[in-house]
C-alpha cells in the first residue's frame, strides 16, 4: 500500500528520461554534459514543474486543464508589474489569482456543468484576454534585484527552483498518497459514480484538483518571474499541451484514477532534456515543434489503446 | 404520443404505457412552456434579431445594405469551417486543427501555382492537403478510440510546422490572377461568391443531414454509439468520412481566405478552431454530440460576425473582444449543458 513513491506507472517515464539522456549524452556529449548545461536543464525543468504537478492532479481527478499556459503568465505578469506595492504583495497577489482561475474552473465544471476541456479553454481565452488588458501588449521589467534569486540563483550546485520543486513534489506526493484527501481524488478520478456512492464529496475535491491547478500554474508563473526578470506576453503558449504531454508520459490517463507526482516530475524532465539536446544539436524551430505535436499524438493514442486493451482482456477474462 | 391508438397484440399493453401521462402533465405546457420551447429551440436566431436592432439603434452605419454585406462577406469563411465542425460536432467529436489547416490549405495552393501547375490542379492539391489532415484526424480518432480534442491539437500543431517548413516563415503570393476571383469576385457586381458558396453548402448539407442515410447515422452516433453499432452501422467509416469533410472544409476556406489577399501565411487561421466551435454552439449544435443542424451553424456564424461588427463599430479595444469572446464562448456552452440535461 505504499503508493507514496510507488514506482509503478512511474517506470515507463524513468525508461523515457534515461533513453533521452543517453541519446544526447553521446550525441553531443561535450555539450551535453557539462556541469553548467545539466544545470541549465535541471532549472528548466524545475521552473515548468510545479505547473505539470498541477495538470496532474486535475488529470489523476479525470478532469483537464487547458488553461494552466495563461494562469501562468498571467501570474508572472503579476509578480513583475505589482512589484512596486513590495514583492512580497506582488507574489501573494500572483498565487491568489492563480487559485482563483481555478476556482472558476472549479465552479464551471461542478456547477455549470461543463465538460472540463471545454471550460478551462473559454477560462484560457478569458485570461488572455487579462493578460493582454493587463500588459497592454508590453513586455513588463522587475525592478527588485532580491527577486531574482528564486528563479536563478543556485545553492552550490542546486539551482533554487529545483530545490523548491522538490519540495513541492514531496508535498504533493505526501498529499496525494497518504492523506484522506489525497485517496479520494484518486477514487473520483477511478470512478465517480461509485466515489459519489461511497460518500465522497465529489464536487468538493473537484473543485479543490483545479484550485491547486492553478495555484501551482500561478507557482510556476512567479519562478519564471523570477528567473527571467521580466514577463511577456507570449509566456505559456505551449504549456498546457506540454503539460499534458509530461502528465501522460509520467503515467498518468485522460481517464483518470492514474498518475503521479513523481512521473509527472519524471514526464517533464524527459520533455525538459529533449528540447535542450534539440537546441544543442541545431535542430530547426520547425521540427521541434513538429516532434512535439508527434510526441502528444503519441502519448494520447497510447493512453487510448491501453485503455481499450485492457477493457478487451476484462471483457475476454469475463467471458 | 397519445395519438398513437392502441392495439390489441402483445405490444398493446406496452403502447399504453409508453403514452400514459400523469394527471398534471400539461401543467406548464400552457403559453410560457411554449415561449420556454421556443426560446430554447431558437435562442441564436433570437439573439440575431436582437443584435440587428441593437446595432440598429447604437450605430448609424449598421443598417446599411454595404455593411450588412460586410458583414457576410466577412464570415463566409468562418462558415464553411462552422459547417464542417457541425458534422464532426453532431457525431460528438471535434476538430481543433482547422485553423492550421486553413493556412496549409491555401500554403500548398500558392506553392502548387509557384510551381507551374494551372488553377485547377493548384486548388485540387490544397484541398487534398485538408482532406489528408481530416482522414489522419479521422483514422487516429477511430483506430485508438482516443480524446479527438487532444489528437486534434496535436495533428493542428503538426500542419502548423509543416506549413511553417515550406513557408519558411515568409508571406507567399499566388501568381494565377483569376485565382484572386474566388475570393475578390461577386455575383452581378453585388453579393460575394463566397457567400453564396457557403449559403448553398448549407443547404445541400442540411438536405444531407435530415434526408441520407449517411446524415441521419451521424446523428445516431452522436447519440448512442453503442446503439448505432448494435443496429449495424459502420460507425467507423462514418466517423472518418465525417473528419475527413472537415478538414475539406476547413480547406476550402483555406482557398477562399488566400484569394482574398492573393497571399498566405502559415498563421492565417488563427483562432478559427475555437470560433468555428462557439458559432456551431451558438446555433444550436450540442457539445454533447446527437443535436444540431447546417442551417442553425449559419445563424450562428451570423451572431458571431453581427457581434463582431459592433464591437469594431464601437470601437471596443482588441483586449476587450478577446475578453468578450471567452465569456460568450463559457456562457454559450454553459447554456448548452443546462439546457440538454436538465
Amino acid at each position: 500500500m505504499n503508493r507514496t513513491f510507488h514506482f509503478g506507472g512511474d517506470q515507463t517515464a524513468a525508461v523515457i528520461a534515461v533513453v533521452i539522456f543517453a541519446t544526447f549524452a553521446t550525441t553531443a556529449g561535450e555539450y551535453f554534459l557539462t556541469l553548467r548545461n545539466l544545470e541549465n536543464v535541471a532549472r528548466q525543468v524545475s521552473l515548468d514543474a510545479p505547473l505539470v504537478f498541477g495538470q496532474a492532479i486535475v488529470l489523476i481527478a479525470g478532469g483537464i486543464d487547458i488553461s494552466v499556459g495563461a494562469t501562468m503568465a498571467m501570474a508572472a505578469a503579476l509578480a513583475i508589474g505589482l512589484q512596486e506595492n513590495g514583492t512580497l504583495t506582488a507574489v501573494i497577489a500572483a498565487l491568489t489569482f492563480g487559485a482563483l482561475v481555478g476556482a472558476f474552473n472549479g465552479l464551471l465544471v461542478t456547477r455549470g456543468g461543463i465538460v472540463p476541456f471545454v471550460a478551462t479553454l473559454g477560462t484560457m481565452s478569458v485570461v488572455r484576454g487579462l493578460l493582454l488588458t493587463y500588459t497592454g501588449q508590453q513586455p513588463l521589467s522587475g525592478t527588485d534585484d532580491a527577486f531574482v534569486f528564486w528563479g536563478g540563483d543556485s545553492i552550490g550546485i542546486f539551482p533554487v527552483p529545483l530545490i523548491l520543486s522538490l519540495v513541492i513534489l514531496i508535498g504533493l506526493s505526501l498529499f496525494l498518497g497518504r492523506t484522506r484527501a489525497g485517496r479520494n481524488i484518486y477514487a473520483i478520478g477511478g470512478n465517480r459514480e461509485a466515489a459519489y456512492l461511497a460518500g465522497i464529496a465529489v464536487k468538493r475535491f473537484e473543485m479543490l484538483a483545479f484550485v491547486l491547478s492553478g495555484t501551482l500554474a500561478a507557482v510556476s508563473g512567479v519562478l519564471l518571474a523570477s528567473r527571467l526578470n521580466s514577463a511577456t506576453v507570449q509566456l505559456g503558449n505551449d504549456t498546457a499541451l506540454l503539460s499534458i504531454s509530461a502528465a501522460l508520459i509520467g503515467g498518468a490517463s485522460l481517464l483518470g484514477g492514474r498518475g503521479t507526482i513523481v512521473g509527472a516530475f519524471l514526464g517533464v524532465l524527459a520533455l525538459g532534456m529533449l528540447t535542450n539536446g534539440m537546441n544543442l544539436l541545431g535542430v530547426h524551430t520547425y521540427f521541434q515543434i513538429a516532434t512535439k505535436a508527434t510526441i502528444l499524438i503519441a502519448v494520447v493514442a497510447i493512453d487510448a489503446l491501453s485503455r481499450t486493451m485492457a477493457r478487451r482482456r476484462l471483457a475476454m477474462a469475463a467471458a | 404520443m397519445s395519438i398513437v391508438p392502441e392495439t390489441n397484440g402483445g405490444n398493446g399493453q406496452k403502447a399504453g404505457l409508453a403514452s400514459f401521462k400523469p394527471p398534471f402533465a400539461s401543467l406548464g405546457k400552457g403559453r410560457s412552456g411554449t415561449v420556454l420551447r421556443l426560446l430554447r429551440n431558437h435562442t441564436a436566431l433570437i439573439l440575431l434579431v436582437v443584435l440587428i436592432i441593437a446595432g440598429g439603434l447604437l450605430s448609424d452605419v449598421f443598417l446599411t445594405s454595404r455593411n450588412l454585406l460586410n458583414i457576410m462577406w466577412a464570415v463566409s469563411i468562418l462558415g464553411i469551417i462552422a459547417l464542417g465542425q457541425t458534422v464532426l460536432l453532431i457525431t460528438c467529436n471535434f476538430d481543433m486543427s482547422v485553423a492550421f489547416v486553413v493556412g496549409l490549405a491555401g500554403i500548398v495552393t500558392v506553392l502548387a501555382q509557384i510551381a507551374g501547375f494551372d488553377l485547377v490542379t493548384s486548388m485540387a492539391l490544397g484541398l487534398g492537403a485538408g482532406l489528408a489532415v481530416g482522414t489522419i484526424n479521422g483514422l487516429l480518432v477511430v483506430y485508438t478510440g482516443a480524446n479527438p480534442f487532444l489528437i486534434t491539437l496535436g495533428t493542428a500543431l503538426l500542419a502548423y510546422s509543416i506549413s511553417l517548413m515550406l513557408t519558411r516563415s515568409q508571406t507567399l503570393y499566388a501568381t494565377i490572377p483569376e485565382f484572386n476571383e474566388l475570393g475578390r469576385g461577386r455575383l452581378f457586381g453585388v453579393v460575394h461568391y463566397s457567400v453564396i458558396l457557403v449559403i448553398v453548402l448549407a443547404i445541400v448539407l442540411e438536405f444531407v443531414l435530415r434526408r441520407t442515410a449517411f446524415g441521419r447515422s451521424l446523428y445516431v452516433i452522436g447519440l448512442n454509439e453503442t446503439a448505432g453499432r448494435m443496429s449495424g452501422l459502420a460507425i467507423r467509416r462514418v466517423k472518418l468520412i465525417a473528419f475527413a469533410l472537415c478538414g475539406g472544409t476547413a480547406a476550402l476556406a483555406g482557398l477562399i481566405m488566400t484569394s482574398r489577399t492573393g497571399s498566405t501565411v502559415a498563421s492565417a487561421g488563427a483562432g478559427m478552431e475555437f470560433d468555428s466551435i462557439i458559432a456551431a454552439v451558438l446555433g444550436g449544435t450540442s457539445l454533447f454530440g446527437g443535436h444540431g443542424g447546417a442551417l442553425r451553424t449559419l445563424v450562428g456564424v451570423l451572431v458571431l460576425g453581427v457581434l463582431n461588427n459592433l464591437l469594431i463599430l464601437l470601437s471596443v479595444p482588441i483586449e476587450g473582444q478577446q475578453i468578450a469572446k471567452g465569456l460568450v464562448f463559457l456562457a454559450v456552452v454553459w447554456a448548452d449543458s443546462v439546457l440538454r440535461h436538465r
